[in-house]
């Protein structure tokens, strides 16, 4: 007796067909597993055996015969249980129709019979439908990631019975109704917004710009200035998430096996904090079964990295290329994973090994030699990627009498909404999305600079120490300030203002 | 360059011997070339001081400076890179001081040095952390004369961080040491280096000394030299004016206030700067005045000044160019204090 299910294995972020074919022989009992399965895969024999048992159906004492096609990639995960048991049912003759033929079959088997949920739902379902599917079975627990996608069919059960059921037509299931993105895209919200940040008004503006032109940022300031609680505030004043970017996210999180099963989706742009003894894998992604790390997990969000010079230089280093291409690609010797990951750096540091550098309270205990090595940490080319580099500290705001003024982060994200309005116009037909992303060409089309401006940025190098390097940062970022006051052309105090923004160029931690 | 067995002999003392060949006071530094038969030595060192573009003068030699034979223990070499012709430089200032420089110091400094630049001083100094590279780097960045003397082999940069600053000293200005290459910065070579500072220079000038700064050994070494000491006074409860409030106190040191003060003494007006006047907006002059009251965080000046938060950034910046105001660590911004 033979049959032939189908299911769907990941490859990174994308999935690719995965044929069960199941072979009843004669011969001593026996469950043989081929096509590069590995540990988990064929572990599923067991709680195949024991849900197929436990679901009062007949298990076959017969050879077993299991193959993965195609046989030559390797297969990792849970989630063929499923697939593997309707297969022996079939084969066994369990199942007489043949309509198991027409579905997608995912997910886990637990020993009593029901369904388990899965890692990677909404990447395997997309790529199904790439390749022309349009019918599948599901774990219920997936069903709600799996609802968003329309033109589908989508069957989420909670126990094999219930598949076994359905497939014999014994039981009529309706296929899922699917749900709408805008409507919970409004409905969520996040718990921190820019109004509990007191005072900080420089730090706020410039994370305002930052976000309007999709710059990154360095936060520079002592233990306690508010450095993490701005950096959690940043995602509140990005623009909400398509549902393409929602999905682009979910997906991620899916494999990852980080997604909410009770929504389904990725609605809030993610924020992800790294411990700075996160390795290269965990945060570039890769490890024993590759699963995308902090920086994939931070696509189209923000990326933290608190107290950046602590991190392994090593480990910083590998930032540069994802920040500069927007995907990480991890290689194995047998293949190469490519996860996306266009995330805004938030990077934070203190100004010294002690932090009380520049402090009016505090004496800074540090030799100028413990500086040196403390900011030279981060490499020239890593900080050529971070356009705004802002002092934050801690000041006492308690008699200010602007303190009640602390806008809501609703009415900066109104700002930043209309800012990159300008730049998707401005844009339009490239690949480029917004000012930080500007190649060198555009850089000369877009921030030409009139008269006075080109001698305030000459002035500017000479007079305040700025290094060469930050002509092209300066002239983005002042870019986006124009974009946000609603100017055409970049005056000279745009560029003024985007000069303050470049601490580290001064030399004064020298 | 061919070396004469007298000269060969002065490198192999300092070679072999150091510092302590000073005590061979041998009375006839006439003839060192009887101390040694063998000179593979100084062979040795010649050809790698050739490779590494240094030279060397020696206290027999025609262009060893007067100043330095009229000490009590002049070096016998002078391992130099640059141009030496700044050893016999007339007008020379030694400008040397903390190497942990306060607000106030770099006030002072940023004041006094244009100064003796425009006036034609030659700038000696030994090239440490703080008023030292501060020094040289002003000269080195206006194009004036400047003299490095360092405690180590010219082969050496210490302070580490000061590897391009020493480079653009021996491409435009002079650096020398009395020690051989290959010699570490050892500790006890600072005080003996600091005799060939004072020595150098005409007037030797403190804007910042704490109380057990190196540059108050240069001082002692200008006070039993003959020089003329220096020093601008600080605030009493400055850790880093402490040794020249002591030198004022002990009656050691001439009290600078400005930069007319010092180079008076070398028979020279100062140049004078006509001071640009400034046109400030209405916004501009509302933060000046502000500033006046002190330093203030960028934050305080935007809830005094109510000005649009991005505009006032850019006031601030165009402020900062014109040389008005200066931004300091942690966001801070203050008046640049002119005399």
């Amino acid at each position: 007796m033979l049959a032939k299910t189908k299911s769907y294995a990941l490859n990174g972020v994308e999935g690719y067909e995965v044929a069960i074919e199941v072979d009843l022989n004669a011969g001593l009992p026996a469950y043989d597993t081929v096509g590069l399965a590995d540990t988990a895969v064929k572990e599923s024999k067991e709680r195949v055996r024991a849900a197929i048992k436990n679901s009062l159906y007949n298990y076959p004492i017969r050879k077993i015969t299991i193959n993965l096609a195609p046989a030559d990639t390797k297969k990792e995960g849970s989630h063929f249980d499923l697939a593997i048991a309707v297969g022996i049912l079939v084969a066994n003759e369990e199942i007489e129709s043949k309509s198991y033929k027409d579905y997608i079959i995912l997910g886990e088997l637990s020993l009593d019979g029901s369904i388990n949920s899965i890692r990677g739902v909404l990447p395997l379902i997309i790529s199904a439908i790439q390749n022309g599917h349009k019918k599948f079975i599901l774990p219920s627990k997936n069903a709600k990631e799996a609802s968003y996608i329309g033109g589908i069919e989508v069957y989420a059960f909670d126990k094999l019975s219930q598949v076994v059921e359905f497939l014999t037509g014994a039981s009529q299931v309706e296929p899922l109704e699917t749900s709408e993105f805008v409507s919970i895209s409004r409905a969520n919200k996040y718990n921190v917004d820019f109004a509990e940040v007191k005072g900080q008004f420089v730090a706020k503006r410039a994370l305002e710009i930052a976000v309007a032109g999709g710059h990154n940022v360095l936060l520079i300031g002592p233990p306690g200035a508010g450095k993490t609680m701005m950096a959690k505030c940043v995602p509140t004043i990005m623009p909400d998430m398509t549902f393409e970017e929602a999905i682009e996210v979910t997906k991620i999180h899916s494999v990852a096996g980080i997604l909410d099963d009770s929504v389904g989706i990725v609605v809030n742009r993610p924020f992800r904090t790294p411990h700075h003894t996160a390795t290269v894998p965990a945060l570039m992604g890769g490890g024993a079964n590759a699963r995308p790390g902090e920086i994939s997990m931070a696509h189209n969000g923000v990326l933290f990295l608190d107290e950046m010079p602590e991190y392994q230089r090593r480990t910083l280093e590998t930032l540069r290329q994802p920040l500069e291409d927007g995907v990480a690609v991890v290689s194995r010797a047998k293949r190469t994973l490519e996860y996306p990951s266009r995330f805004m750096l938030v990077a934070s540091m203190n100004p010294c090994p002690c932090g009380n550098l520049g402090s009016k309270v505090q004496q800074c205990k540090c030799t100028p030699s413990e500086i040196h090595r403390y900011i030279s940490k981060l490499s020239g080319p890593l900080l050529d990627r971070i356009d705004l580099q802002i002092e934050v500290d801690s000041i006492s705001y308690d008699e200010f009498r602007s303190s009640e003024l602390n806008e809501s982060s609703e009415s900066i994200k109104a700002r930043v909404e209309k800012a990159r309005t300008v730049q998707r116009n401005r844009y339009v037909g490239t690949s480029t999305k917004t000012n930080d992303e500007m190649t060198n060409a555009q850089v000369r089309k877009y921030c030409e600079l009139d008269k006075a401006g080109e001698e305030l940025l000459k002035n500017a190098f000479t007079k305040l120490n700025l290094t060469a390097r930050a002509t092209n940062r300066v002239l983005k970022v002042s870019r986006t300030i124009a974009d946000l006051d609603g100017s055409q052309d970049i005056q000279p105090k745009h560029v003024a203002e985007a000069i303050q923004y470049r601490s580290l160029d001064r030399k004064y931690w020298d | 360059m061919e070396y004469t067995s007298d000269q060969k002999a002065l490198i192999m003392l300092s070679v072999t011997e150091g510092y302590n060949a000073r005590k061979r006071r041998f009375d006839s530094v006439d003839r060192p070339c009887e101390l040694y038969d063998d000179y593979s030595v100084a062979d040795k060192m010649i050809a790698k001081m050739e490779s590494r573009n240094i030279g060397v003068i020696t206290i027999l030699d025609d262009d060893y400076p007067q100043r330095l034979k009229e000490i009590y223990d002049p070096p016998y070499t002078l391992y130099y890179q640059g141009d030496k012709s700044l050893l016999n430089d007339k007008d020379t200032v030694a400008v040397v001081g903390t190497r942990k420089v306060s607000a106030y110091g770099k006030n002072v400094m940023s004041n006094f040095l244009p100064a003796f630049i425009k006036s034609g001083l030659t700038v000696v100094s030994g090239l440490a952390r703080g008023v030292d590279s501060i020094g040289h780097k002003a000269c080195i960045e206006q194009g004036a004369r400047t003299i490095a003397v360092v405690a180590n082999g010219l082969d050496i940069c210490y302070p580490p961080e000061n590897l391009n600053l020493q480079q653009q000293i021996v491409d435009k200005g002079l650096i020398i040491s009395e020690y051989p290459m290959g010699t570490k910065p050892l500790q006890y070579h600072f005080p003996e280096r600091n005799r060939i500072i004072s020595a150098l220079a005409h007037a030797v000038f403190i804007p910042e000394a704490g109380d057990r700064s190196g540059s108050l050994i240069t001082a002692d070494y200008a006070i039993e030299q003959g020089k003329e000491l220096f020093v601008v006074p600080g605030s009493i409860f400055s850790q880093q004016s402490v040794g020249c409030n002591k030198k004022i106190k002990e009656l050691q040191a001439t009290i600078a206030i400005t930069p007319d003060d010092v180079i008076f003494a070398f028979g020279r007006n100062a140049v004078k700067e006509d001071k640009i006047a400034i046109q400030l907006d209405m916004d501009s002059q509302s933060i000046v005045d502000l500033l006046q009251e002190g330093a203030k965080h960028f934050d305080e000046i935007f809830d005094a000044t109510a000005i649009n938060i991005g505009q006032l950034s850019g006031i601030l910046t165009q402020l900062e160019i014109c040389g008005v105001i200066r931004k300091t660590q942690g966001n801070y911004y203050e008046i640049i204090p002119q005399l």
